[in-house]
């Protein structure tokens, strides 16, 4: 049996973003139609189950009735089981659970639909689990996705199937990202992209938009296209996806700092931010972290909250999640002529 | 100084008038301006049947027209009214009261009751009323009974020009809400009305006509129907008093008592359908308050217990004419124990 | 170094406006926890419906407001009165129905109300609140005072009819109006992932023109930033905003609701979300309140509460005379 998972979270782009930045709604209708066509594009490279995970947002029943409204002249969709197993908390921790059900299933792929917020806890889930040799192919429905790819569903779906099924090699079809490793006493924490650390006393609504409570900022990578904190490092010292370092700035409010950057740090924010110094991270190096009050984010988001007791670390982790590379699957697919058939043309 | 105008140009003066005096008056309501966001004039309209012509030019901000939702701007009439405005929304035709109800019994109505008394809610729901424009059921209904029967509203029916005026002058003063309903047939109406403003208190009936020998209580439109057949009558003789309440909450139920202690005869001409309206509601006062002083049974002349028809012969039907009232007064006349 | 922030952050909460957060928070919690009590003994009359668990959302909100805003309540309006100012006491007795009540004995525990605090009242009509407050803000609108208008209401009135007019007439007037969506998950019985088609009432905002959000209901700092930054922007002419505060209320429906539609998501709440706890722990772990304070104002408030109920049975009810006033201011 060949089997994917697919986890998709109601909750990705409605947070407080929407309102300070004008950031999009990503409708729950869409992530259930992104869902039921990558069920048409899995099924039809020969995977045989998909493991979709199930939600109180109304993602999970649009499905369902997908399903058993999937007309007969159709393309069939592979059998879906619906991740059940665990309540449904209507937080994080139902990704995770997912995640991990999805993998103690024999999931050979899991997508992930959702922001980098999401991504990273489905990371989490799988690397701290037998699933940290299992692809993830993280589709954006979020706000700031600096992480997941924003792809049609459908590709993203083809080329997750053809992971799956072992059409194409994962040594071609996918690639170990880095990530940020944050700790502080007994609790370890991971970001994808960018870690921040900022004078904002609370996690509160979680989004960070304020660029002058920001005071140090980590990244794994930073593309200068890129929406997020880690544009602040893109377009100040650009550090490829695809190269072992990182970038580490130190920065201060605009108006006292040496170097300004005006950066998209949120979708439809473009703000002066202050820096004082940055410098490349390397791989594996641990940096203190300056500071024993304020809030940790993690991806843009606003996750830990130093109280003044205990101090914090960072490193850059080369063990990040193996990502699957689309462009990368189809063209060798395209090679591979997996797509193609040829007869006589009389 | 007098000068005749219509019952249309007296509501929009009366307007006029109190939005000049009190910064706080606003009007809102559909198509009041009409023309919002149309590629045409901002002032295309001034309400369906242009009473509200010209406020938005003399008034700019403060003629507000609404997108169809009655229920909200209703609401939002009332709610401002809470916080020092003194809003008057129109509701096109009496009967869309159906989907905005609650925001004027059970909010408007109950605030000052319900917070013991410490709400003072100011607002004024202009709404045209009545047949005979062949508008058919859901645009021809005389539902001011409903508003009536409901503590906390007032309700004021208009009868001419001159009142139309005195009276929404006083509703848009008056620190109560107040139903103020205008006959979509009275619009043309013309009649004196003084230029400079004035007010006409609730609550105190006008004896159109004096006359010893039967009274007739009229509303509204019934006002002039209740003439026409009163001038009929004195032609043979039968000298019938009109009173027009002017309003039915307040309801000057002295004015009637007195009236019908002298006579000793009733009729009351409403257009309204007869169940649980103002011509039941009229009689079982004066039977209750007045029954020694009653020579005959008192006459009700309604619209049937019906919907409004669309056909003209029967719309004619419907509505209550001079005939049925004179044939009414003649019936409490000739009645015999 | 200091950051350059807005008085609407989180960071601008001193020791003060953290301790009176708490005051406000715990006061409602007190308050109806004894509700919760004496209803049972069937001194109360009528019907009561308890905000507890959902306190951090009327106290977050209501923490941004003056005297020149002005907000409409829900049938599970204690909280919202309590956090925009009303007096504990006259509340309390107006629930026992005495003449010393905020409404005198006339209104009840679903119609407390007090005008002078911009309160518009609880409300007995389900959605009967988004409509007034498209007016409240109209009028802060035309008299330039800066001023917003917030309604309150449910995941049930998220229904209504009522709701959605008010979403779009603030919309198109541009109204300095705040839509607080508190999303307890039932609307009497029924569940909004049922009842409400789009299961996110934050999402019903984009078919307004207006931004919607999601906060967790139960961290008062979440819905402390929201509600700042869209009451910020209203003041500001930017125009109204839908928050959906997500959480779940600790009682049933009414008091007296036995509950047998819901599973165990209470005590999960109560255990490890609970508003009160989460604020004490971080404030506290933080270092920025300590606990003796946070004890002395649970303190001072159960002595409050206590009086209020006292104060409350003693006072005398309304008489016959009282029956027929306050219709019309004349009439």
């Amino acid at each position: 049996m060949t089997a994917v998972g697919i986890v998709a979270n109601p909750a990705s782009g409605r947070d407080i973003r929407r309102l300070v930045s004008g950031a999009s709604v990503f409708p729950t209708a869409e992530k259930a139609s992104m869902v039921r066509r990558m069920l048409t594009a899995l099924g039809s490279v020969g995977v045989e189950t998909v493991l979709v995970s199930v939600d109180l947002g109304g993602i999970s029943a649009a499905v369902l009735r997908g399903v058993r409204n999937r007309a007969a002249k159709e393309t069939p969709w592979p059998h879906v089981r619906f991740v059940d197993d665990d309540a449904v908390t209507d937080s994080a921790q139902d990704t995770a659970n997912a995640v991990r059900r999805m993998v103690a299933a024999g999931a050979k792929v899991i997508i992930c639909l959702g922001g980098d917020g999401t991504a990273r806890v489905a990371t989490a889930a799988l690397l701290a689990g037998p699933g940290c040799d299992v692809p993830l192919l993280s589709l954006s429905t979020g706000t700031n996705n600096a992480f997941p790819q924003m792809r049609e569903a459908t590709v993203a779906g083809l080329a997750a199937g053809l992971v799956a099924t072992g059409a194409v090699d994962h040594g071609i079809a996918t690639t170990r990202a880095h990530a940020l490793e944050v700790r502080t006493g007994q609790r370890t924490a991971l970001g994808l992209v960018d870690v921040a650390v900022s004078t904002e006393p609370y996690v509160g609504s979680r989004a960070l938009w304020h660029p002058d409570a920001l005071t140090e900022l980590y990244c794994t990578f930073a593309e200068p296209d890129a929406t997020g904190l880690s544009s602040i490092a893109g377009l100040l010292c650009p550090s490829p996806r695809d190269e072992p370092g990182g970038v580490a700035v130190r920065l201060c409010p605009a108006e006292q700092a040496p170097t300004v950057i005006n950066a998209p740090i949120a979708p439809g924010l473009v703000l002066p931010v202050g820096v004082v110094a940055w410098r490349p991270l390397r791989t594996g190096e641990l940096v203190e972290i300056g500071t024993t009050r304020g809030v940790v984010s993690f991806d843009g988001e606003r996750e830990l909250e130093l109280v003044g007791t205990t101090g914090a670390t960072v490193r850059l982790a080369e063990d990040g999640p193996l990502c699957v590379d689309v462009t990368a699957v189809m063209s060798q697919a395209a090679r591979a002529g997996l797509f193609r058939s040829d007869r006589p043309v009389v | 100084m007098a000068r005749t105008i219509s019952y249309r140009e007296a509501v929009n003066e009366a307007l006029r008038q109190e939005m000049e005096r009190d910064g706080s008056v606003i009007i809102m309501g559909e198509d009041n301006a009409g023309g919002a966001g149309s590629p045409g004039e901002d002032d295309a309209w001034g309400g369906v049947l242009g009473v509200t012509k010209g406020l938005q030019q003399r008034f700019p901000g403060r003629v507000l027209d609404t997108p169809i939702s009655e229920s909200a701007f209703v609401g939002a009439a009332v709610g401002a009214a809470t916080r020092g405005l003194r809003p008057v929304a129109e509701l096109m035709f009496i009967d869309f009261m159906g989907v905005c109800f609650d925001q004027i019994f059970n909010q408007a109505a109950k605030f000052r009751y319900m917070f013991g008394g410490k709400a003072v809610t100011p607002v004024v729901v202009r709404t045209m009323y009545g047949a005979g424009l062949n508008a058919a059921a859901q645009h021809s209904q005389c539902l001011y009974p409903l508003f009536t029967h409901i503590p906390g509203l007032k309700v004021v029916l208009p009868s001419s020009p001159y009142e139309a005026k005195g009276l929404l002058i006083q509703a848009i003063r008056d620190n109560d809400p107040v139903i103020f309903c205008e006959h979509k047939a009275l619009y043309d109406m013309t009649g004196e009305v003084p230029e400079d403003s004035y007010t006409i208190p609730f609550g105190e009936a006008d004896v159109v006509r004096d006359g010893d020998d039967v009274t007739i209580v009229a509303l509204g439109r019934m006002v002039s129907v209740a003439e026409e057949a009163a001038a009929e009558l004195a032609r043979q003789d039968v000298q019938a008093e009109i009173i027009d309440p002017r309003t039915t909450s307040p309801l000057d139920r002295d004015t009637i008592l007195e009236s019908v202690e002298n006579t000793g005869r009733l009729v009351v001409v409403d257009e309204a359908t007869p169940r649980c309206g103002m011509a039941a509601d009229i009689s079982a006062l004066v039977a209750q308050e007045a029954f020694g002083a009653l020579r005959a049974p008192i006459e009700m002349v309604t619209a049937p217990h019906t919907p409004v028809p669309f056909a003209q012969p029967l719309e004619q039907l419907y509505i209550p004419d001079t005939q049925k009232v004179a044939n009414a007064v003649k019936k409490t006349l000739d009645w015999k124990k | 170094m200091t950051p350059t922030q807005p008085a609407k952050a989180t960071s601008g909460l001193d020791q003060k406006a953290l301790l009176e957060a708490y005051r406000t928070m715990r006061t409602i919690r007190e308050f109806e926890e004894r509700l919760h009590l004496e209803f049972a003994t069937g001194e109360i009359p009528g019907f009561v419906h308890l905000y507890a668990g959902e306190e951090a959302s009327a106290t977050a909100v209501c923490a941004h407001l003056d005297e020149r805003d002005s907000i409409a309540s829900t049938h599970r309006g204690h909280g919202h009165c309590i956090a925009k100012g009303v007096d504990v006491k006259e509340m309390m007795a107006e629930i026992y129905g005495r003449v010393t009540g905020s409404c005198r004995g006339k209104g009840g525990s679903m119609h407390i109300a007090d005008l002078s605090k911009g309160m518009l009242g609880a409300n007995g009509i389900v959605g009967g609140g988004p409509p007034l407050i498209c007016g409240t803000a109209l009028a802060a609108k035309h008299q330039g005072t800066g001023g917003v208008g917030v309604a309150f209401f449910g995941d049930g009135a998220s229904n209504q009819g009522t709701t959605l007019e008010a979403l779009n007439l603030a919309s198109v007037w541009n109204l300095p109006a705040i839509f607080v969506a508190e999303n307890n998950g039932y609307a009497e019985a029924t569940a909004a992932t049922w009842s409400v088609a789009c299961d996110n009432i934050a999402d019903r905002a984009v078919g307004f023109g207006m931004p919607g959000v999601i906060v967790d209901g139960f961290d008062f700092f979440a819905v402390y930033e929201a509600a700042g930054e869209a009451i910020e922007r209203a003041r500001e002419g930017g125009g109204p905003t839908l928050i959906e505060v997500k959480f779940t209320r600790y009682y049933g429906h009414f008091e007296g609701d036995q509950q047998t539609y819901r599973a165990d998501e209470v005590a999960r709440a109560r255990a490890s979300l609970d508003c009160l706890k989460q604020f004490r722990e971080r404030v506290t772990a933080s270092g920025r309140l300590d606990t003796a304070a946070l004890d002395g104002v649970d303190g001072e408030v159960a002595g409050l509460i206590e009086a209020a109920v006292a104060e409350a049975k003693q006072a005398p009810v309304p008489t016959a005379h009282d029956l027929t006033t306050d219709v019309y201011v004349t009439y």
